[in-house]
């Protein structure tokens, strides 16, 4: 020990710290955030081209945000619609408002296509060419209709309806208009509708906030003019997610900050423990920010979230060196850290231990939690034993704190009483944890991570049920080696939705196969025509009988004799489409073509994943493959977590015997049991969140049981640090379990339960070895 | 060319408190009925074709249900209208709901679901009027350039005029109103409940 300076070692620390720092500086610059749930996959699952697909079809979500506008007649709502448009103008947050949809990009798509209408029909006119006679008295009903007008202007161009009816096909979904403006009634109201596309599809907190005062204040407005408006957006679900969060995470840091500030105040009488307890924990997480992000390249979210857990393991290392200072008369802070250093490096160790486990699993996740973890662990363990016995030089506080003598008569008494009850207490016990861990169901449904406003789902669902176009979550991923693969594939796929959506499992759905038939068969579509109409005479008959002239059946013919080597090659085609079908096209490399099919309006999605058994086709529904993820995530976590506790009981066992090492195992492992058996009994959400929460109570766990190990005649300052550091961690995470988000308050519950149980089963540790010795001194 | 930009003139001048004074005139002559049916005849003037596309066939009006349009020659069909739904033998068809609530005003006379889309213009005497509607949507307008209505008691004849030059021309005859519907119509109107 004589080696050891105090001065060196706090220089060496600062010069670490000041490296980190330098580095830190250098790698935060840049993007290190991840927050994409398909990071968390282990890389070899995630193919590249549905990942792709995955992230274009969410951030086309993510932008969109629906306005309408409602109104007692549709010239209101569509005047509203107008001021409101110029508002959301004036905003810069949109890339993109549509009202009013010109007739022109219609006419413009119809005569792009027009002059392919003897290669391009629709199914259903396809099938119709079988019988050709049906399909011409279908042509004179039009006709003869008092509503044919638009066909009957096209007969010269079409006379036989052919291209028409590909053109509606194409455009199916109709939608009542004024004055160019979709108008969605509703009982008495009529709504404008306004479609936005957010400039920014991150959706960054601060433009959430800004929209968000947009909605509230478009609505105020609305409202003191006594008219209506229904906004529906993802955005605005990530907005109120993240204000509620906002607010959830203020109310429960202030009062955690608070009890943690009078507590050590009032215990110390001294900012400096205070003020010391911060130091090594921020030098921890910032140490294991940097350094995990010049590892990784880039940290996920949750890492963050549950790394920042770590406060309250880190916190127990400074507590113990301050609490030491009320176990000897002449204390000073080598002393003191040359008493607890043993104890100290053990909780460390085993601690390094648990985590290591995580490293160990494919799951990038899981990894990063562990380095993470280990890294923060590390550096406010090097803080407190490097730094603090030059910063704690003249520390020593005169007074006996209260608590002091409330925790030095429990650590005595509360085991006696416990070992004199000892069966009852067993058996009882094993009835609870049985009894709960019976009750645990599993839940990973990624939606209980999210608690939306009812109004807001409110509001969703009646847009929803106006406006059945938007697309739901889950799609269709469809491909094929070379386009007329992926086009067979896609065409099966969409004749069995077709049926599906006549057994209403879903309202529509779309995939551009529909619209583009392939080369080969737009040459057997021309034949068809040929066969059927153009060289049998059919059509001359029929022109004639409408009464056309001579020369206008002699001009139909010429054009269609002219139109015979013309195709239109899908590049083409897609340049004529408007973007939502542009984006159902994911491309071809080398020579591996992929497309998405849209779905809306989803009744029955287990018959629809159904058809996955079709060739080159694979359902992609974002929320469950997360879900699954969780679950996959969750089940691997339980067995490392087992792992863990193994791996810290072998190095307990081997480092203080193995009746001694159960001994101490034995209280994290009850704690940890308990808190399943907490969630059982009060059927709690048990998912991936509360495993993490578990291992954080095995690292609290281990650190209670070996300080009260070798605490010796020492009991009383440590059970002070061991009850310090608990109440700390309580107000630090348990307040969570005050949260409305399902998932956090879990969290809070689990960890609140594992801790309290903890400090519950500490103090039996090494306790008949200082009953023996305390009586022995009480006898002399 | 001259007389259209006439009554056009026409229309854009009279004032509206005298275009209502023509609808409230014609309202109190037309028979008010819950049921209303006869037959109709055709006439569609298409530039194209060198002769009238002529068609017959009857209707039958029901002020809450809607309309049914039965086309018995040349060529059979059936459509059903109602102020939100437009069948056909072929299914629903996807035509904007204005449509329907445009044909089935006209039929029944419904001036103040009419006044909604088109401006009014009109005039005549008791024994005869005629009421010109011009659509107030742009969108429409560069369809439909104008319908006239005509009648005494009854609707008697709609002509629409298109845009691009084509009529259509409908006249009605053998006009009842009786208090039940024609046996099996019933179950057409059911057809297009929701």
């Amino acid at each position: 020990m004589n080696v050891y300076h105090p001065k060196i070692t706090a220089w060496v620390w600062l010069l670490g710290i000041v490296i980190i720092a330098a580095l830190g500086s250098q790698a935060l610059r840049s993007d290190w955030l991840e927050t994409g749930f398909l990071a968390l996959l282990p890389t070899s699952e995630q193919k590249p081209e549905v990942a792709n697909a995955i992230k274009q079809h969410n951030e086309a979500m993510a932008r969109k945000v629906i306005w309408l506008s409602g109104a007692g007649n549709a010239k209101a709502a569509i005047a509203n619609a107008r001021v409101l448009k110029r508002q959301l103008q004036d905003s810069g947050l949109f890339k993109r408002l549509d009202l009013e949809f010109s007739a022109q990009s219609y006419r413009d798509n119809y005569q792009q296509l027009f002059p392919y209408r003897y290669q391009l029909l629709d199914a259903q006119t396809k099938q119709a060419l079988a019988k050709p006679q049906d399909l011409l008295s279908q042509n004179l009903a039009m006709l003869y209709s008092p509503l044919g007008q638009m066909q009957a202007a096209g007969l010269e161009r079409d006379p036989l309806f052919v291209f028409s009816r590909y053109f509606n096909a194409q455009n199916s979904v109709k939608l009542a208009m004024e004055e160019g403006i979709v108008i969605l009634r509703d009982g008495a109201t009529f709504w404008a509708l306004l479609l936005a596309d957010l400039e920014d599809g991150s959706n960054k907190l601060d433009k959430l906030e800004t929209l968000q005062a947009l909605v509230d204040s478009a609505q105020k407005q609305a409202q003191t003019a006594g008219r209506e408006l229904m906004v529906s957006g993802m955005a605005l679900f990530t907005a109120a997610g993240s204000q509620s969060a906002n607010r959830e995470m203020s109310t429960v840091g202030l009062g955690s900050s608070i009890g943690i500030l009078l507590l050590m105040l009032l215990t110390f009488r001294s900012p400096r423990p205070l003020l010391l307890s911060f130091l090594a924990i921020g030098c921890g997480m910032f140490s294991a920010l940097v350094l995990s992000v010049l590892f990784f390249g880039k940290i996920h979210i949750i890492t963050l979230v549950f790394g920042a857990s770590l406060i309250g393991v880190a916190d127990d290392y400074a507590v113990h060196f301050f609490c030491d200072s009320f176990g000897s008369k002449d204390w000073n802070p080598r002393q003191g850290l040359r008493y607890i250093l043993p104890g100290l490096f053990i909780g460390l160790l085993t601690n390094l231990l648990s985590y290591a486990g995580l490293g160990f699993s494919p799951f990038p996740g899981l990894q990063e939690v562990a380095f993470f973890s280990a890294i923060g662990l590390l550096f406010a363990w090097l803080t407190v034993v490097m730094l603090f016995p030059v910063l704690l030089t003249g520390f020593k506080p005169e007074h006996e704190p209260k608590i002091l003598k409330l925790t030095a008569y429990w650590q005595y008494h509360w085991p006696l009483w416990v070992f004199k009850w000892q069966p009852w207490l067993i058996a009882g016990m094993a009835v609870f944890i049985v009894g709960g861990i019976a009750q645990l169901t599993p839940r990973d449904d990624v939606r209980l991570l999210q608690s939306a406003p009812v109004d807001l789902v409110k509001t969703a669902d009646k847009i929803k049920q106006l406006l059945p176009l938007s697309q739901d979550n889950q799609f269709f991923l469809v491909t094929g080696n070379g386009q007329n693969d992926w086009h067979d594939h896609e065409q099966q796929l969409l004749a069995q939705l077709a049926s599906l959506k006549q057994q209403n499992a879903l309202k529509y759905y779309q995939g551009i196969s529909d619209y583009w038939p392939t080369e080969h068969s737009q040459q057997e579509n021309y034949r068809l025509l040929k066969q059927i109409f153009y060289s049998s005479g059919l059509l001359q008959e029929y022109m004639a009988g409408l009464g056309f002239s001579k020369a206008a059946i002699g001009a139909e013919l010429k054009q269609f004799v002219a139109a015979e080597n013309l195709s239109l090659s899908l590049t083409s085609w897609l340049k004529s489409a408007d973007e939502t079908r542009q984006h159902l096209w994911l491309g071809c490399k080398d020579g591996h073509c992929l497309s998405r099919v849209s779905l809306t309006g989803i009744h029955d999605l287990p018959a629809i994943a159904q058809l996955q058994t079709l060739p080159g086709v694979s359902l992609v529904d974002p929320a469950q493959d997360i879900s699954v993820l969780f679950e996959r995530y969750r089940l691997r976590a339980s067995y490392l977590l087992v792992g863990a506790y193994i791996v810290v009981f072998m190095g307990l066992g081997l480092r203080f015997g193995w009746r001694n090492g159960l001994a101490i195992i034995s209280v994290p492992v009850l704690a940890a049991l308990s808190a399943l058996a907490m969630m059982g009994w009060f059927n709690q959400l048990f998912s991936l969140f509360n495993l993490f929460a578990l291992l954080l109570v095995l690292g609290i766990g281990i650190d209670d049981a070996v300080f009260f190990f070798m605490a010796g005649n020492k009991r009383a300052s440590t059970s002070l640090a061991v009850t310090l550091s608990a109440l700390t961690t309580l107000l630090a995470f348990g307040l969570l379990a005050i949260s409305s988000t399902q998932i956090v308050h879990a969290f809070g519950f689990t960890i609140s339960v594992g801790i309290l149980t903890a400090l519950l089963c500490a103090p039996l540790i090494g306790f008949r070895g200082y009953k023996n010795y305390y009586d022995n001194q009480s006898n002399q | 060319m001259i007389i259209l930009k006439t009554l056009l003139l026409l229309v854009f001048t009279i004032t509206p408190s005298y275009a209502d004074d023509v609808l409230s005139q014609i309202a109190v002559h037309l028979v008010k009925a819950d049921i209303t049916l006869g037959d109709f005849q055709q006439e569609k003037h298409l530039k194209v074709l060198r002769k009238p596309l002529l068609s017959t066939g009857t209707f039958i009006y029901h002020q809450q249900k809607g309309v049914i349009w039965q086309t018995l020659s040349p060529v059979p069909s059936l459509l059903l209208v109602n102020d939100t739904k437009l069948l056909t033998s072929e299914g629903e068809l996807a035509v904007p709901a204005a449509f329907g609530q445009v044909f089935k005003a006209m039929l029944g006379g419904d001036f103040k679901q009419l006044a909604e889309g088109f401006s009014m213009a009109g005039g005549g005497q008791k024994s005869a009027w005629h009421l010109e509607l011009i659509p107030n949507d742009a969108l429409l307008k560069k369809l439909i350039s104008a319908m006239v209505l005509a009648g005494d008691t009854e609707l008697r004849s709609l002509e629409i005029q298109e845009a691009g030059g084509n009529t259509t021309r409908i006249t009605f005859t053998h006009i009842s109103h009786p208090t039940l519907l024609p046996p099996g119509q019933e179950a057409n109107f059911e057809r297009l409940s929701p």
